[in-house]
């Protein structure tokens, strides 16, 4: 009889997956292949433990995203997690050397983060929270300004273009626009972050539903998803001229900073897979201005993802801004093979297509 | 290509009816044969593909991109909290997430609940205070109750006749229940456009109700 009811075998912990020799060398040429251009582009690797305090990952975050770390407590009782992601270690690093007069700092990693989850890990490397995966990035402390925004996201595009990847949507929006507007429109603070969980999550019913119980006459999603950077009035239309409020300036600043980035995305001819989209909102709330996501079909959730937090720094001792993205490389590999590279198994993948290059 | 899942049963009998009225591409009829699968031809998106799956199954479906869209009760999109974007309350299939029981359970304290969603259940009886046992079955719920296994019962209720036939009362309306429409995130921003055309005509629909 071939079923093992003695448990023989040692048991893999959930959401653990073990990757196979062609699976293995397949994500490290990835892996290289991103480095090398980050490299080539002026980012040096930096590396460090894969543990931080609690303390460290919350500096700038909300407290909630506690709840999805892997946490326990070191020998002297310290709250100590896995990383969920580089950019607070990266941060940490950085800030002593930015305090001591050093101008900017330009560096990439190729880490694994780790997530607290109860989803398999097959699944969750295709959408959603996995809880081991690949990051690799860049982090560019330092520099302002649309031309560095636009330089971040020509890196991301020729990373594409490195690792052979070719269908893909850039989306692209700015952090402060949302908040503002909704600000404009009378919208009480306390509903404005529920609203903007709902564009987080992509909950759109929701949206619209407190949108109409709290009496808003416009279509508000469809008037942001409207908003093109390339015809200002599109948003501007949407404020009152009279209007000169905190929200709305704010608002307004916001915009031009959105349309300044088009503009030169534009002049040096990356516009053509990107689009803007203001319901596009991401979950960490430390974002101050470009934020975005590149989708590729076959994964329900984004192979590549940054923006720009020009306060966290601050947090960590030394004010500076900084942009920063990074690409979801098992995410990558299951593009790139159309989900083989998700069902390795010892004999190899098995799958000659979606060779790397 | 665009692929929709749809939930088998009383969601798709419910949306068929508004998807035809919005010009929508639909096989001449989905329930005539067993088949799950229906490709239907259409200039608008090449081929609409039709995916008939279990109500729970659909979330997991769409987020895993084997369908670009599809319909399930807010019931499983709750139960299931898959990443996908929530674009439209299509307002049919409607009904109500109940706690029901026999009539003499109802006045004492809650101890044991079946249900398919304990999520969702563990979350009421937690914002109450009251700690239960959760008993996560996959159907017939009603029987829980009737044989005793459970005092309580967390389920969906239409017109409350199946209750009614067990001898069971509702205790307590949680939340209202209808289908929606959900994107895959990645298709809905590769495949915008074809999608935009499904959301807006059911959208249309939707609104000529109100």
């Amino acid at each position: 009889m071939a079923l093992d009811l003695n448990n023989t075998w040692a048991e893999r912990p959930a959401g653990m997956r073990d990757v196979f020799p062609q699976q293995a060398r397949l994500r490290r040429n990835v892996e290289n292949e991103l480095l090398d251009l980050f490299q080539q582009a002026g980012f040096d690797m930096v590396s460090c433990g894969a543990f931080e305090y609690v303390e460290t990952l919350t500096r700038g975050r909300p407290v909630r995203d506690v709840e999805t770390l892997v946490q326990w407590f070191d020998a002297v009782g310290r709250t100590v997690a896995l990383r969920p992601d580089m950019t607070p270690s990266i941060a940490r690093m950085a800030a002593p050397l930015i305090a001591n007069g050093r101008g900017s700092v330009k560096w990439s990693y190729a880490e694994r983060v780790y997530h607290r989850t109860s989803d398999p890990a097959s699944l969750s490397w295709a959408s959603g929270r996995a809880a081991e995966s690949t990051q690799v990035g860049v982090e560019w402390i330092g520099a302002r300004g649309p031309e560095a925004d636009a330089h971040l996201l020509q890196i991301c595009q020729r990373g594409m273009e490195a690792i052979g990847l070719r269908e893909w949507q850039m989306v692209v929006s700015h952090a402060s626009i949302a908040p503002a507007l909704l600000e404009t429109f009378g919208v009480e603070q306390s509903a404005i972050e529920g609203l903007l969980a709902d564009l987080t999550r992509g909950d759109y019913v929701s949206f619209q539903e407190t949108l109409r119980r709290l009496g808003a006459k416009r279509d508000v999603l469809k008037q942001f998803a409207l908003c093109d950077p390339f015809k200002p009035q599109t948003l501007l239309d949407l404020i009152d001229p009279a209007d000169h409020r905190p929200c709305a300036e704010d608002a307004r600043r916001a915009w031009q900073e959105l349309r300044d980035l088009a503009a030169v995305l534009r002049d040096v001819g990356l516009t053509e897979q990107v689009s803007f989209d203001l319901t596009l909102h991401r979950d960490l709330s430390y974002y101050t201005g470009l934020v975005f996501e590149v989708f590729s079909p076959g994964v329900g959730a984004p192979v590549a993802q940054g923006g720009r937090y020009d306060d966290l720094l601050e947090s960590f001792g030394a004010g500076a801004p900084a942009v920063g993205f990074t690409f979801e490389v098992e995410r990558v590999l299951a593009v790139l093979t159309q989900g083989a590279w998700l069902h390795g198994h010892e004999d190899g993948h098995g799958n000659g297509e979606g060779e790397l290059c | 290509m665009l692929t929709v899942a749809l939930a088998k049963g009383r969601t798709v009998d419910d949306l068929m009816p508004m998807w035809r009225r919005a010009n929508l591409p639909a096989p001449e009829s989905l329930d005539d044969s067993r088949a799950l699968v229906f490709d239907v031809p259409d200039e608008r998106f090449g081929i609409l593909r039709m995916l008939l799956a279990k109500p729970a199954d659909v979330p997991a479906y769409v987020s895993l991109g084997v369908a670009d869209v599809g319909v399930a009760g807010k019931d499983v999109l709750l139960e299931s909290d898959r990443d996908v974007y929530e674009l439209l309350d299509l307002g049919v299939a409607r009904c109500k997430l109940c706690v029901a029981g026999r009539p003499q359970e109802q006045a004492e304290r809650p101890r044991r609940v079946a249900t398919k969603y304990p999520k969702l259940a563990d979350a009421h009886f937690r914002r109450l205070g009251q700690q239960v046992e959760i008993v996560g079955l996959s159907g017939s719920i009603e029987l829980a109750a009737v044989i005793g296994l459970a005092d309580r019962i967390v389920d969906l209720v239409q017109s409350g006749k199946t209750l009614e036939a067990n001898g069971l009362v509702v205790f307590e309306e949680l939340l209202d229940i209808s289908a929606r429409l959900i994107a895959n995130r990645s298709s809905y921003r590769m495949k915008r456009q074809q999608i935009d055309v499904v959301w807006q005509a059911l959208d249309n629909e939707v609104k000529s109700y109100e």
